[in-house]
């Protein structure tokens, strides 16, 4: 089965993270730059289904030079191989304009399965998954928990606020899932020896015949206009018991609608 | 000279920090207390390779040096799990094989060492000889094609889980009548050996040994080498390591301790609205230990960068001085966290009184600070020996 995997690089949730003040992008330039944790997850069950059924992993990548990090480090993973998307004029490319980019990459790699994470740590607005599977005309099997590949056909269990539901197409397909999937492995010495090694085709708009003015900020569908700090939390409400604390934490409860 | 980590290196320093972490200095006390082993890291490590980075890949390790190692080393051990046996198994043992083993001997061992399935530790320190490796009083007699080995070993670590014990010894020079070096290979359940556990005050899930040897037989290829030429050189071959690899091991309990205290004093506040880490008298302790342990990483760098290099005199001096810098920083590191947590750097659960007898022991083992400033005496300021 041909597998490619999207994997995004992403400022560490873990650390500080800014927007830019200048265009409103997220300020790559000063964070440590991760994989998206939740590709992670992408890449452990894309590797587990090559283990089990035969066949190769591919690396698809959108972004700046300094994503090659990234990539090398998804790679140590155990994938055979990546394609990295980069071209100067993708800098401030919006949701819709990244999928009609990442469907022409997918294009030209032939993949049985496209898997993702759920969402990324940055953008957080989980619609990557279903514009490509649109764009490309497959299934899109989204929030997986849980993955069965049997021959061409894939079983999904997608993980609601409820509980799950049991869905399946044939492939090919798009298939994103949650960190409930998996438990991703750390990458081996010789793994991380290997990457080097492996290799790693980029890819500009021109070679994927996508004009500069579909992408970027001339092509965005949607801007940031302003952006602001999250206000620092409040204290809270604070209730005194005096007799009737009791009382008053439930009248609390009941005006936040948690009773 | 640079030792700017390449980025293979970098990515093998995340991918140990984030599997010691998974398990932490938690289930390392754990291990301890319980007088269990660190099995499920050791064989996770092992099966990652991150065991045998240093080992040649023709013999399933990963091909790099002593500098991949000492990540392995200071990475664990920055995550709360020192593990002793990294310092004897692959450090000492693998290297000595490799260098010096027969390829009869590389082919057999190498491969256990790599993946972690098979340890070796190391035997030198007798009771009567300290650190006069000349007093050694272990001795190897001929016995047909073979060998009869006798003598005694005290401060073995790790005797309980390895196969083998590479063992320091003597042997009579057939030409000069003069005692030499020779190391041997031996099964932990030869004939004639018996250990004793000694009672340490280091919580640590690996033991310490006496070891008495009465005669025990070996076959012809249990002596490293192809013959006795090879004992001095092998011997020497595993001493830088054995020293780089410890001092990592000692900067990254350093940073365990310090992480844990200041993340303490930033947040901990009895006096007022003010965190008790923002008055001096808490900071300063802290950051003094920290510059310590800063510059001990960038001795235990340059040792490492030199001795993959081929340079072995001069890694000899920068392997011994950052063994010292880092022995002297990881227990003023702990110490100073202790007192940073006040009653709380005495419980088990803040995970710092827990490391101080290790970090002790590290200013005596494996070569004291004394023995270390004897050495910089004489080969870097030349002086006249004085013992």
């Amino acid at each position: 089965m041909n597998i490619v995997v999207l994997v995004k690089q992403v400022p560490d949730s873990g650390a500080d993270r800014n927007l830019r003040n200048d265009d409103n992008t997220v300020d790559r330039g000063s964070a440590n730059n991760v994989i998206n944790e939740m590709d992670e997850y992408a890449i452990e069950e894309a590797l587990k289904i090559k283990e089990a059924h035969g066949g190769e992993v591919t690396i698809l990548t959108m972004g700046p030079d300094r994503a090659t990090e990234s990539i090398r480090k998804a790679l140590s993973m155990g994938p055979d191989k990546a394609v990295h998307v980069v071209d100067d004029a993708l800098h401030g490319s919006c949701a819709v304009a990244t999928s009609k980019v990442l469907a022409a990459a997918l294009g030209q790699l032939n993949a049985d399965l496209v898997i993702c994470g759920a969402e990324s740590t940055d953008g957080r607005v989980q619609v990557m998954p279903h514009m490509i599977a649109e764009r490309l005309g497959v299934a899109a099997l989204t929030g997986a928990r849980k993955l069965t590949v049997d021959g061409g056909t894939l079983t999904v269990e997608r993980q609601t606020e409820e509980g799950y539901e049991v869905i399946t197409a044939a492939t090919p397909a798009v298939v994103s899932v949650w960190d409930t999937i998996n438990e991703p492995r750390y990458p081996s010495f010789k793994g991380i020896m290997a990457a080097k090694k492996k290799p790693v085709q980029t890819l500009s708009l021109a070679d994927l015949g996508v004009a500069p003015t579909e992408v970027g900020f001339d092509g965005a569908t949607s801007a940031v206009v302003e952006h602001s700090k999250r206000p620092p939390r409040s204290g809270g409400a604070k209730i005194t018991d005096e007799g009737e604390g009791g009382v008053k934490l439930v009248e609390f409860l009941a005006t936040e609608k948690f009773v | 000279m640079t030792f700017d980590l390449t980025s293979e290196q970098d990515q093998l320093r995340d991918a140990v920090r984030a599997l010691g972490r998974r398990y932490g200095h938690g289930y390392f006390v754990e291990k301890a207390k319980a007088g269990e082993h660190t099995t499920e890291l050791w064989a996770e490590a092992g099966r990652l390779g991150y065991l045998g980075v240093n080992i040649p890949t023709a013999y399933g390790g990963g091909g790099g040096g002593i500098t991949e190692l000492a990540i392995v080393c200071e990475e664990l051990a920055a995550a709360g799990c020192p593990l002793l046996l990294l310092v004897v198994s692959p450090a000492i043992a693998a290297t000595v094989i490799n260098r010096h083993g027969t390829e009869e001997q590389r082919k057999r061992h190498l491969p256990g060492l790599a993946d972690g399935s098979a340890k070796i530790v190391f035997a030198i320190t007798e009771p009567d000889a300290g650190s006069n490796f000349h007093r050694l009083g272990t001795v190897a007699r001929r016995d047909g094609d073979g060998w009869l080995l006798s003598g005694r070993k005290c401060y073995i670590s790790g005797v309980d889980e390895a196969d083998h014990v590479l063992v320091v010894a003597r042997t009579e020079d057939a030409g000069t009548g003069k005692l030499k070096p020779a190391l041997f290979i031996v099964p932990t359940n030869a004939a004639g050996l018996t250990r004793s556990k000694l009672d340490m005050e280091i919580v640590s899930p690996e033991n310490q040994f006496l070891l008495y040897l009465d005669d025990v037989r070996l076959p012809a290829d249990a002596l490293v080498g192809e013959s006795l030429d090879a004992g001095l050189p092998a011997l020497f071959a595993g001493l830088n390591p054995e020293r780089i690899t410890v001092a990592a091991m000692g900067a990254g309990t350093g940073r365990y301790a310090i992480e844990r205290a200041s993340g303490y004093t930033a947040t901990r506040k009895v006096w007022g609205g003010r965190s008790i880490g923002s008055h001096q008298g808490v900071s300063h302790p802290l950051a003094h230990a920290a510059v310590q342990v800063e510059l001990a990483r960038l001795m235990i760098q340059k040792a490492a960068t030199l001795y993959d290099a081929g340079r072995d005199l001069e890694a000899g001096v920068a392997g011994n001085m950052a063994k010292y810098a880092a022995g002297e920083a990881a227990a003023l590191a702990v110490d100073t966290a202790v007192q940073a947590l006040g009653g709380a750097g005495m419980t088990t659960e803040y995970g710092v009184a827990t490391l101080l007898g290790a970090v002790r022991a590290g200013r005596i083992a494996p070569v004291s600070r004394e023995m270390i400033l004897n050495f910089v005496a004489q080969h870097v300021l030349g002086q006249d020996k004085s013992y």
